[in-house]
């Protein structure tokens, strides 16, 4: 053993150099696979683990509009046949409220509690005080030195909307403005996250009252929180329940939100990240495998003559093995452990990425699961690596190892002739060399290749989610707009922006929950104009409903129930059901694919639309002006106005969180490219410089300088180089929409066109090769240490 | 006769775990031009390393190797390669032809160095390898193809492509057998006999005998200089100068 060990010290002396490069390979390797577990195992299942840690229960029912016959017993007893635990909370309840974010404001619904929040789990508005809590609302961050005008916002606000503690808070809502200082922050699992579409808001008790007071008439709400009994469907007891409340008050408006969907919808983002993420790893570590067999290989071969003299004295192949293994294995350890220390060191950055974006709390902890699996699983894939790469020794025969091994290049061509060649002499000399070393050409094709795609993922994120929001999948409808008025004000507040100056394309479009066959609730959208509509490419296959008796439907929907374009659906709303053709079918990425669009003249078979307010959609070719308008209309019909909403700035808090996240995630995939690119190119250009070193000190004494000869290595690898952007730019340019739309599909996204700009790809490409180019040349000057003196001294 | 290089006060040492070899020792020494210059030693005398220093193939420790104007010694490693480029031929004891190139394409690698005109040089390489006595069918096989003897005529082809002020020839007979020896020490005289100037390390005394002037180093110095002229085959009384000469120096 002693004397193994002594081998392997002299091989780590002799190639210090390349183990110390293995080392930074096992280690990024080990980093990126300790990452990946990490963000799978425990940062992207935060949102569930959170959910089951606040005792979410099956889901909540929002009841609002009206409450008339809608009492606590009333609800209860429609609810006792399914439902085995439940509490009922009596709220002031807003829709779209607009909420500062970030750099826009979010437009929201919002529940507000008042502090009897914390004194029995959900507030002093809870009907049974004796009931456990479920769905607890828990605060995260608080500064309890703030003691009045305060309010708690959700831990998203905190994590992705520049909020901080102690800020003042401004928001509107009713025409009353108010600005109160952030005492803390909160985590809800159902109303905790834009993207369920409610917030909840505790204020302090002194501005609670004086709101409830004001506007308790018509901003009441219920809720209710419930958990199933055992083999209850939840799809249909809510569809049970919705029918049952219309039954006793039909101007109740009812919506829901269950468990899995808001799990789903809350970590819609992070799983599109953490799968990127995979991907992005996966690609990695098929070059970081390629590498690390390459270098072992190369390792073996650039130690033939000490085998050969080992062997000569008498070692056995089984003892140069085993000092390779133990080197190997060394160093595997060391690079492992370092990885997965800075895995832990990075991952608070993944963390926010995935996490953050969600509003959820989270502390990167320490996973004996993920970090035995990562430092194992490589320890042992470079103990078999090894053992396979070094099976070769056993063939060799001392006396051909000392004549420097057993490869003997077979020229069969003159490629590049000098005679003949339109070159230069440098060039035609980088390419002899290019074609007499095919393997690092395929490893950095391959390399630069998968480096090309997924900086190419990261562009289509960041075009899409930042540059330029591919909004007409964030959301159903586009506008500049909306005006959300009750129903007696409609026809004033229509007749008002047609008299706007640059305001066109006014549309009432309203959302509502229908049932099909009382197992599935689509979220409907009803549009007084259908073909009005801005975002057509809403509508991915078919036509969108032109007649009364007409609907599209999501694309998911219609193929879970087997539906085409052209077959019936029953729609039923209450008590009332009518049969629509399906004549298309659209995509959002909102809902889990549970969308349908009716025209109004369809909906009025289902209710009557004169029962509930308009939502008045507009677009205005002066942006500019949107403010304006919405102020000028709601300062004028005060509590007719529901709320308004500037598109623009509420898509820009929207977009936010996805904004920060497509930057990081470019930065990170770029950064990170850069790094393995730098690494491999050190290698290739170490064993090749290794490889070469005789040709390169013969070409020295003819009278070559270092710099004509790094041009020379660094030009070898360009034409790999440069095929693999080119090639990778057009796969990736074609490849990753469909890689993307095979993510999306899974929130309903049947068919995807994401936009990947070219001049984008072109500046990847040619980045990435002056980058090449550059590591290659100035990792080639280790050719400056070649003297042609040593050649002759060495014989 | 017209000096082309000339050293002064060279010396080199080296350093080894704390001891010092003095391996060369104050060496003034001239080379002259059309020469065919010799140098003998025992093993270790500092022949090679000599041979080194006056081709600007390694820096001497101290002292100055002059040629024309230029004292090389005070060049950085990418100036002598430049002064080699147009100066020097080297043909190796090891031939080090570049195996993965051709015949004519390790010929043309040095002479496409010097001049770009591919055709002017690409002829002139054809023309050196005929006079080597490489024939037409050898030019696109590659070095591993071909004898040693033949590898080592291609060597002084590739020496000579550029025309240099001088030829640097260390131990090149030292891989071949007696026959292929002779060849390309032929030839090395029939270039010789042209003008080139030669400075040849060696120490079989056949080899030396091609020598129009004879340098013995011993510890480190030029202990001697036999001028033995032009070289004539089958001169006994110029193999007998040469023999006494070696002899004298204790060889």
């Amino acid at each position: 053993m002693e004397k193994i060990i002594l081998l392997a010290k002299a091989n780590f002396k002799k190639n210090k150099g390349t183990s110390i490069g293995l080392l930074l390979l096992i280690m990024l390797a080990t980093m990126i696979i300790g990452i990946a577990l990490l963000t799978f195992t425990d940062a992207y299942p935060t949102s569930r683990t959170e959910a089951e840690r606040l005792n979410a229960g099956d889901g909540f029912i929002f009841i609002s509009n009206n409450l008339t016959g809608l009492d606590d017993e009333t609800i209860g007893e429609l609810m006792e046949d399914s439902v085995d635990h439940y509490e009922i909370f009596h709220c002031m309840g807003y829709n779209n409220i607009s909420l500062p974010f970030g750099d826009g404001e979010l437009s929201e619904t919002v529940v507000m509690y008042d502090s009897r929040i914390f004194e029995d789990g959900k507030g002093g508005f809870k009907s049974d005080k004796n009931a456990a809590a479920i769905d607890r609302i828990e605060v995260v961050v608080e500064d309890t030195s703030i003691t009045e005008n305060y309010l708690y916002l959700p831990y998203q606000f905190y994590t992705g909307g520049g909020v901080k503690l102690g800020d003042d808070y401004t928001f509107e809502f009713h025409g009353d403005k108010r600005t109160l200082k952030v005492r803390g922050f909160l985590n809800s699992t159902y109303f905790g996250c834009n993207n369920n579409g409610v917030y909840v808001l505790i204020l302090d008790d002194d501005n609670y009252a004086t709101i409830s007071e004001r506007d308790e008439a018509f901003a009441e709400r219920v809720v209710v929180n419930y958990i199933l009994k055992d083999g209850v469907k939840d799809s249909k007891f809510i569809i049970t329940l919705q029918n049952d409340i219309l039954d006793v008050n039909p101007h109740a408006i009812v919506s829901n939100n269950n468990i899995k969907t808001a799990i789903g919808n809350r970590s819609f983002i992070s799983l599109i990240i953490a799968i990127s993420l995979l991907v992005v790893i996966f690609i990695m570590m098929i070059v970081i495998v390629m590498m690390l067999a390459s270098c072992i290989s190369n390792y073996v071969r650039e130690n033939m003559k000490t085998i050969g003299a080992l062997k000569a004295i008498g070692y056995t192949s089984s003892n140069i093995r085993a000092s390779l293994i133990c080197l190997f294995g060394f160093i595997a350890v060391i690079g492992s452990v370092l990885g997965i220390c800075f895995s832990y060191v990075f991952m608070p950055i993944i963390a926010k990425i995935v996490v953050g974006q969600m509003g959820l709390p989270y502390v990167v902890k320490f996973s004996l699961f993920g970090t035995v699996i990562s430092v194992g699983s490589v320890v042992l894939f470079i103990f078999a690596l090894t053992g396979i790469s070094t099976a070769i020794i056993k063939k060799i025969e001392p006396i051909v190892a000392l004549r420097n091994g057993m490869e003997s290049h077979n020229y069969k061509k003159n490629r590049v002739s000098l005679e003949s060649s339109v070159l230069g002499l440098d060039v035609s000399l980088a390419m002899k060399t290019l074609f007499t070393n095919m393997k690092q050409n395929v490893i950095s094709f391959m390399v630069i290749g998968f480096c090309v795609f997924i900086c190419v993922i990261g562009l289509l994120m960041y075009e899409n989610f930042n540059r330029n929001p591919k909004v007409g999948i964030l959301t159903f409808e586009t506008s500049s707009g909306i005006l959300a008025v009750d129903i007696e004000t409609k026809d004033v507040a229509i007749e008002y922006l047609e008299g706007c100056e640059n305001v066109s394309n006014i549309r009432n479009m309203i959302q509502m929950f229908l049932n099909y066959n009382d197992e599935e609730t689509l979220v409907t959208y009803v549009l007084d104009n259908v073909e009005n509509m801005n975002n057509k490419e809403v509508c991915y296959k078919g036509r969108l409903p032109k007649y009364d008796n007409e609907v599209a439907v999501s694309g998911m929907f219609a193929n879970n129930y087997g539906m085409k374009i052209g077959d019936e659906i029953e729609l039923k709303y209450g008590s009332n059901t009518y049969k629509y053709l399906i004549t298309g079918y659209i995509q959002t990425c909102n809902n889990y694919g549970r969308e349908a669009l009716l025209s109004e003249e369809a909906c009025n078979h289902l209710l009557d639309e004169n029962t509930v307010g308009a939502y008045l959609w507009f677009d205005c070719s002066d942006k500019s002006q949107v403010n304006d308008i919405l102020n000028t209309f709601a300062d004028e019909h005060g509590s007719h106005v529901i709320s308004t909403m500037n598109f623009d700035e509420i898509l820009d808090a929207n977009m936010t969180t996805f904004k920060g996240i497509a930057s990081l995630m470019l930065i990170m995939i770029s950064t990170i490219s850069a790094a393995i690119i730098m690494l491999v190119l050190y290698l290739l250009v170490k064993a090749l410089i290794y490889s070469k070193r005789r040709d390169y000190g013969i070409y020295k004494a003819l009278g070559y300088t270092s710099r004509s000869l790094m041009l020379q290595t660094a030009l070898s690898f360009m034409p790999a180089i440069i095929l693999s952007v080119i090639v990778f730019s057009f796969v990736s340019y074609f490849g990753a929409n469909p890689y993307m739309s095979n993510i999306m599909v899974m929130f309903g996204l049947m068919k995807c066109t994401f936009n990947i700009p070219i001049p984008g790809v072109i500046i990847i490409g040619v980045v990435m090769t002056i980058l090449a180019f550059l590591f290659t040349y100035i990792n080639a000057r280790k050719i400056k240490d070649i003297e042609p003196i040593n050649l002759l001294v060495e014989e | 006769m017209k000096t082309i290089i000339e050293t002064q006060k060279l010396c080199k040492t080296f350093s080894n775990g704390g001891l010092q070899q003095h391996v060369l020792r104050n060496i003034d020494l001239e080379i002259y031009e059309g020469d065919f210059t010799v140098i003998m030693g025992a093993s270790g005398a500092g022949k090679s390393t000599l041979l080194y220093a006056l081709s600007g193939m390694d820096k001497p420790t101290l002292g100055k190797v002059i040629v024309g104007d230029s004292d090389i010694t005070k060049m950085n490693t990418d100036e002598l390669a430049l002064f080699r480029r147009s100066n020097c031929g080297f043909v190796f004891q090891q031939i080090y032809l570049v195996d993965s190139m051709s015949i004519l394409d390790n010929v043309l690698s040095a002479g496409l160095l010097v001049n770009k005109d591919r055709k002017a040089v690409t002829a002139k390489a054809k023309e050196i390898l005929k006079a080597v006595d490489i024939e037409e069918h050898l030019w696109k096989k590659f070095p591993t193809q071909i004898s040693g003897g033949e590898a080592q005529r291609v060597g002084i082809a590739r020496a000579l492509i550029n025309s240099p002020k001088i030829v640097f020839a260390d131990e090149p007979t030292g891989a071949l057998n007696s026959k292929t020896g002779r060849d390309v020490l032929d030839a090395l005289t029939e270039f010789n006999n042209k003008g080139q100037s030669i400075v040849m390390v060696t120490h079989d005394i056949v080899s030396a005998r091609r020598g129009s002037r004879v340098l013995y180093v011993k510890d480190g110095e030029i202990a001697g200089v036999c001028e033995l002229g032009k070289y004539v085959p089958d001169d006994k009384e110029r193999h007998s100068k040469l023999s006494d000469f070696l002899v004298s120096m204790g060889w």
